[in-house]
């Protein structure tokens, strides 16, 4: 979570505060140290917010005139990204201590479980 | 109650042939102002030609009083009804009056709280009679006095006007922007697939496993899920994307055990080695 988040919100205030240096460390320790089906996960993770931020931007910005269409779009990423963020704490193997009762492939099944269910009222709200 | 009212009056309109009719005597009438002050006070004489007109303010009092008396011998009766009845624009109240055995008689009508018997009023004055009923003695009606109120509130002709039509307003269509705006739009909301796919194409994650037979059934029973949603929002009911779920659920299950199952043991067997 900690990596795409960094760089994400690194991109903008880098100017003044903060120690440009601390941000390529940042960056190299998440390349170097993070598995790549977390990496895998974490840029699934920036697609649904860039989609969602996108989706809010239009409905701001020009018209959310199909508000139906505008809550399952929005609706889902959000959801999708709390699911995902989930699935993604419970296989990362430093979680490990905390999610001891919790393999990686109970985590995936609740996962594609929330997501069917998630997906169902999604497409009910698409009209 | 119409029917015991009228009977009385009929008994005495039976009894004129042999009785003795009535009349007032000693009738006098004071106007006076809220603050008591008398601003009118006369002796009312039926003889005239000619009825007397008084006029009251909207908030002065007229005052009434007279003595019941027979025609022939002047003494004192007390008659069955006593009625005094207004009449103005062919509307007419009647007000009962209390008198005593003597035949005294008193009246008091207040303007700032008109009696209920008064019969809406224009700017022609109501005429003001008095209706006398007895069994034993002929039946009488007398008029008083003309007398001028102000107006009651007018029943103006447009309350029972049909009223202007109930048309709805509807809020206004709304709009789809325009193409351009929505292509744009469009471009930037598709743009975060690009960014999936590029990501996942740097990373290079190999899925050796993806077309095993253990875990190719629980991905695609997955896929079938999703098309099935997808039919849902084309064609479909919510009671067959029920039915169709509640069996695909089923085989997932199954599937997912199995495939779950075998991933678990790669990966326990990973480790060991």
């Amino acid at each position: 979570m900690a990596g795409p988040k960094a760089s994400t919100a690194a991109s903008k205030p880098a100017s003044s505060a903060v120690d440009p240096n601390a941000i390529h460390s940042l960056w190299k320790a998440y390349n170097d140290t993070t598995p790549s089906r977390l990496k895998l996960i974490d840029s699934f993770l920036v697609f649904l917010m860039l989609s969602g931020i996108a989706q809010f931007l239009y409905c701001i910005l020009i018209t959310n005139f199909p508000f139906n269409a505008f809550l399952a779009g929005f609706g889902s990423c959000v959801g999708q990204f709390v699911l995902t963020a989930s699935l993604r704490t419970q296989v990362n193997p430093e979680n490990r201590g905390e999610f001891k009762d919790v393999s990686p492939e109970r985590a995936f099944a609740d996962f594609a479980l929330g997501s069917i269910v998630l997906h169902f009222f999604v497409f009910n709200f698409l009209g | 109650m119409r029917l015991l009212c009228c009977l009385p009056l009929l008994a005495a309109a039976a009894a004129t042939v042999h009785a003795s009719a009535l009349t007032i005597q000693n009738a006098r009438f004071t106007i006076s102002s809220s603050d008591a002050t008398q601003l009118r006070s006369e002796q009312l004489s039926l003889d005239s030609t000619s009825l007397p007109s008084l006029s009251l303010g909207s908030t002065d009092t007229l005052k009434l009083t007279f003595q019941v008396v027979e025609k022939d011998g002047g003494k004192g009766v007390q008659p069955h009804q006593t009625f005094l009845r207004f009449e103005a624009n062919g509307e007419e109240g009647v007000q009962p009056v209390r008198v005593t055995s003597g035949g005294k008689a008193k009246f008091e009508l207040n303007m700032a709280k008109p009696p209920t018997s008064l019969p809406p009023t224009s700017t022609s004055p109501v005429q003001v009679s008095l209706l006398l009923g007895s069994y034993k003695h002929s039946p009488a009606s007398l008029p008083l006095f003309s007398l001028s109120i102000p107006p009651s509130a007018p029943v103006s002709p447009d309350s029972f006007a049909p009223l202007p039509e109930i048309t709805h307003t509807f809020r206004p269509e709304q709009k789809v922007p325009p193409k351009f705006v929505s292509a744009v739009f469009s471009a930037i909301v598709i743009a975060p697939w690009v960014v999936l796919l590029g990501l996942w194409s740097t990373l290079r994650y190999s899925t050796p496993h993806l077309f095993s037979p253990h875990v190719l059934p629980f991905v695609s029973s997955l896929a079938a899920f999703e098309g099935l949603l997808l039919w849902y929002w084309i064609d479909l009911k919510l009671g067959q994307v029920l039915l169709y779920g509640a069996l695909l659920g089923l085989v997932t299950v199954l599937t997912g055990k199995q495939a779950l199952g075998a991933a678990g043991d790669w990966r326990v067997g990973k480790k060991q080695s």
